[in-house]
């Protein structure tokens, strides 16, 4: 009995502290500053790379952050096909379209057309206020154009993988929400623009992108060309074992400290460190055996935030204890491009690149086509095809730039005796290694004068030899049997 | 509820076509109690559990049931049908590649009044076959009929990596079958010993070409099993460029070889792109098929009739020229051996509270019913294809660290949980046995543990590490630090 007081004691102190921000409503301030937006998705097949899928829609919501511009998560119009954009007091829709799109911060800035939009929006300003527990309020605009809003508070700082990246950004966590908030709702606290909801979920917990990374993507946007966000080019160990800092000869009084236990060939970092660092600070911050760092704003982080709340072309120091001593190391922070991956994280916004040789799908991989094996898809796809995106995705170079896999075989005379190979990697064709999809039309051409294409896999797969003389005409004849309007998309 | 009915109707009609026949003499009970070994940590065994199979008498007073009623048995008794007397019995051999074993009885009064049952041939389909045993651990002696529906190669699921003939029956069978015989024409034509969960009225049975394979190896008193040519092969010649690419004729048929395993008795014969078109006078076709029985099976049937050591004429076309070779059928298994193992404590060192296995499918499963998607993918990756990525030809076994004892000398190490061990201070891990010998190694300051896919060391400090090791033991009560005791 006694118990059930506390606990509801407790809960009604947790519930009076989750209001505190909402003292004065600032919806109606907002009516000029958050539009409703509507996405039509049209996203492309995985295993029939040439057909789209079936179109989708969903919504979302904008901030303001010029006259007739407006950010939202990069995840609310990946693989858009059309957006439209609603502002209160106007019934019609505004049209819309992504300027810039940065999938590692997980923002867009979205452009509405100026001629439909009426009065200018009013652009908020994102304040970069911490109170670690405070009552924070979300707004958004529904489709009917009405500002709603809902109440949390603010648990925690975090560096976090964003829902659609790899790469580890500054995170805020609201706990105790009222509603589930994951299409870019503007947070508030204090009555002050604190970033926009990115994901939420079951346990009333809501990730919100914060101000600090909402800043640096729009100074980045102003300084013309988008650089992007810094990208971490290494990955760490921790690095407690007291017999393996005695071996690195380090001394016991140097106590923080993490250990560099790959090094990638794109990314900050990736040029200077070197697998057996230890990774001691950056830019002046102690960096401890867990790989994290006292930050003096958001208390204890992950050190990518050192990396990724830097733009590209940034200077970087590393300070790192190598060959038993201690050094610095000046650098610069770098931004890659994900199609510049060995195996791309993900692929929105673009056609997977494929081409198909006598019914043989031959296509890039990606993270998204081995994600399409659905459910666990982890433990299903083939360990070898997987190995390539565990332990080598961040490892491209020169001889390797990209994996081409049979993903499977359209069945037709040319290919009898093949139907059952798939999911097979890619070593030559007419014994010209294949460095990415690009090299498959070039090493085609070469042999004129050979009756076959042989296609080489790896892990002593058998061979595909394919009639040239019959390429041709059985490349039209299943074109048309399998009802296929594009045979290669390889982009330039 | 009608469906129920019926089912149950026709299961005691059976039981009453029992009382009828009389195979008391010859078909028996077997009694046994398990206790298999725990693969994760190997010197702890699992808990124990009993269960009751079939099995038959064959001449020279010898009991055929299945492998998989006996394997990890401590205990065994065999019972006759109208008789209250329980007789221990032993496994006297065991095939766990071909699911029989053969059991010896220690009192041989057991076989007085008993008729062993004869060995038939392979029947044709649709045969009308009965299968007599102890299904669903009732005390009297079951027989149902059904045809035999096709034979096929098929998994052996008790081995879950070895593929033989099966005969495919629609007769029940049930667990508590597995081992008794079945019987056309007086003889026996298989031993009852899967069914398939998802289908009805779809029973296997072993048939005689594997059981007579198995008597006769047993004859030299051990059981070395079934073997192998030890190579990879692959369909690909419907397709005539394919053909042309390989030089051969295009009347020619038969099956490509992709690959040939690193050790197998087939590396100084056979090679990639080799098509291999005839076995022991049998024409191969382009599926990989010959005649054999009267139907068409793959060509690892010929292999089948082999004992270890006996070979195989292959004729084969390289670079468009015919030739023949023998080849030694031997075991060619993969360095990491898909198959269940059964019987044997697992060898282990457990150092530091390190425990180190070496890697098999026993120490997979241990990850539960969904072991494969779930397995580290390190694991799965070795498992699937250690055919193709080991280039070492001492690589005895893959070493994995199985679990990690807690004590301060190891606290930090979770991270290398279940990772496959490279090498230790630069000497390379190809068996238990190298890390028993790195750690007997007193002279040197720190262990340095190479794990694969991962660039940090572990680090041991020796010193410690043998001091702690003597606690750990103690304060785990683990009798020994490495099994086998002796090195080998």
């Amino acid at each position: 009995m006694n118990r059930t007081i506390i606990f509801i004691t407790l809960i009604s102190s947790f519930m009076s502290s989750a209001f505190a921000g909402g003292s004065s409503d600032i919806s109606e301030k907002l009516k000029d500053s958050i539009v409703y937006l509507q996405i039509s998705y049209y996203a492309y097949e995985q295993y029939q790379p040439w057909r789209n899928k079936e179109l989708t829609e969903s919504s979302g919501v904008g901030c303001a952050v010029g006259a007739n511009k407006v950010i939202t998560t990069a995840y609310n119009v990946a693989n858009a096909a059309f957006i439209r954009a609603k502002k209160t007091g106007i019934n019609e829709y505004i049209s819309a379209k992504i300027e810039i799109i940065d999938y590692e911060s997980n923002l867009a800035l979205i452009e509405l057309d100026s001629n439909s939009l009426g009065k200018p929006l009013v652009p908020l300003v994102f304040s970069e206020n911490y109170k670690k527990g405070a009552g924070v309020n979300f707004y958004w605009l529904s489709a009917g154009g009405q500002i709603y809003n809902g109440r949390g508070f603010l648990d925690r700082a975090a560096v976090d993988v964003s829902t659609i990246s790899f790469s580890r950004m500054l995170t805020f966590i609201a706990a105790g929400i009222s509603d589930s908030t994951s299409f870019g709702h503007l947070y508030c606290l204090d009555n002050k623009p604190l970033g926009i909801a990115c994901w939420s979920n079951e346990n009333k917990e809501s990730g919100i992108i914060p101000s600090k990374v909402i800043n640096r993507f729009l100074a980045d946007v102003k300084g013309g060309k988008y650089k992007g966000a810094g990208m971490t080019g290494f990955d760490t160990s921790s690095l407690l074992e007291p017999a393996t800092r005695k071996y690195l000869k380090m001394p016991d009084n140097l106590q923080n400290g993490v250990y560099i236990s790959a090094v990638h060939t794109i990314g900050t970092g990736s040029d200077v460190l070197k697998v057996g660092d230890v990774l001691l600070s950056i830019d002046g911050f102690d960096i401890d055996p867990y790989g994290k760092f006292k930050h003096p704003q958001f208390d204890v982080l992950s050190f990518d935030f050192l990396i990724t709340n830097k733009t590209a072309g940034d200077k970087i120091t590393f300070n790192v204890w190598r060959n038993g001593r201690a050094q610095k190391i000046d650098t610069l922070v770098k931004h890659f491009d994900v199609s510049q991956m060995l195996v791309p994280w993900y692929d929105y916004d673009r056609q997977p690149e494929y081409i198909i040789v006598g019914g043989c799908i031959l296509q890039k991989l990606t993270k998204t086509y081995l994600a399409a094996r659905g459910h666990d898809w982890q433990g299903k796809v083939e360990p070898h095809i997987y190995d390539y995106l565990l332990n080598h995705a961040f490892e491209p170079n020169e001889q390797r730039k990209q994996i081409v896999v049979l993903s499977y075989v359209l069945p037709a005379n040319i290919n009898l005796g093949y139907h059952n190979l798939g999911q097979l990697v890619v070593d030559s064709i007419n014994g010209m290694k294949i460095n990415s999809i690009k090299d498959v039309p070039a090493a085609l051409s070469l042999k004129p004068e050979s009756k076959f294409h042989v296609i080489e896999f790896e892990m002593e797969q058998p061979a595909i030899v394919l009639d040239r003389s019959q390429l041709d005409s059985a490349g039209i004849s299943i074109a048309q049997n399998y009802g296929i309007d594009k045979i290669y998309n390889i982009n330039k | 509820m009608k469906k129920a009915a019926i089912i149950l109707l026709l299961l005691f009609s059976a039981a009453v076509f029992s009382a009828q026949s009389d195979m008391s003499k010859s078909v028996v009970m077997i009694q046994v109690v398990k206790q298999p070994f725990d693969y994760t940590t190997p010197w702890k065994q699992t808990s124990v559990s009993q269960g009751i199979g079939s099995g038959f008498i064959i001449a020279g007073n010898k009991i055929i049931t299945n492998a998989h009623n006996v394997s990890d048995s401590k205990y065994i008794i065999v019972k006759k049908e109208n008789v209250a007397k329980k007789y221990p019995a032993t496994v006297e051999f065991v095939g766990h590649d071909c699911d029989l074993a053969l059991l010896k009885v220690i009192d041989k009064s057991f076989f007085d009044d008993t008729e062993a049952l004869t060995l038939g041939t392979l029947p044709e389909i649709h045969s009308k076959v009965s299968t007599y045993g102890f299904p669903m651990g009732g005390t009297h002696i079951s027989v149902t009929e059904g045809i035999v529906s096709r034979i096929q190669t098929d998994i052996y699921v008790h081995s879950g990596a070895d593929g033989h003939l099966v005969i495919q029956t629609d007769a029940a069978i049930n667990p508590g079958n597995s081992g008794g015989p079945v019987i056309l024409d007086g003889n026996v034509v298989g031993v009852a010993f899967q069914g398939m969960s998802q289908a009805e009225n779809i029973g296997y049975m072993i048939p005689t070409t594997v059981i007579n394979h198995f008597l006769l190896d047993v004859n030299d008193g051990k059981y070395d099993g079934f073997g192998s040519i030890g190579v990879s092969l692959f369909s690909g010649l419907h397709n005539d460029s394919y053909k042309d690419y390989l030089k051969l004729e295009p009347n020619v048929q038969g099956v490509v070889v992709t690959s040939v395993l690193l050790n197998s008795s087939a590396e100084k014969v056979l090679q990639r792109g080799d098509c291999i078109t005839q076995i022991d006078n049998y024409d191969v076709d382009n599926d990989g098929m010959i005649m054999i029985y009267g139907k068409k099976y793959h060509l690892s049937e010929v292999v089948e009739t082999k004992q270890i050591g006996q070979t195989v004429n292959l004729t084969f076309w390289r670079n468009g020229k015919k030739q023949t070779e023998q080849l030694v059928v031997q075991l060619n298994r993969p360095v990491f051996e898909p198959a269940h193992l059964y019987d044997n404590q697992p060898p282990y060192v457990c150092f530091a509270g390190f425990t180190f296995v070496a890697a098999s499918r026993n120490f997979l499963e241990t990850w539960g019913r969904d072991w494969l998607d779930s397995i580290p993918h390190t694991l799965r990756y070795l498992l699937n294809d250690s055919q193709q990525l080991n280039k070492d030809r001492g690589l005895k076994e893959y070493v994995v660290l199985s679990e990690i004892l807690p004590d301060q000398i190891n606290q930090y190490a979770d991270e290398y949980n279940n990772k496959p061990l490279e090498n230790i201070n630069g000497a390379d891990v190809r068996s238990l046995n190298d890390v028993r010998k790195a750690f007997e190694n007193k002279n040197c300051d720190f262990y340095v543990l190479k794990f694969m896919n991962t660039e940090k060391p572990l680090l041991l400090d020796a010193r410690q590490a043998h001091k702690q090791n003597d606690i750990i033991l103690k304060k785990y009560n683990v009798k020994s630090w490495t099994f086998p005791e002796e090195q080998l």
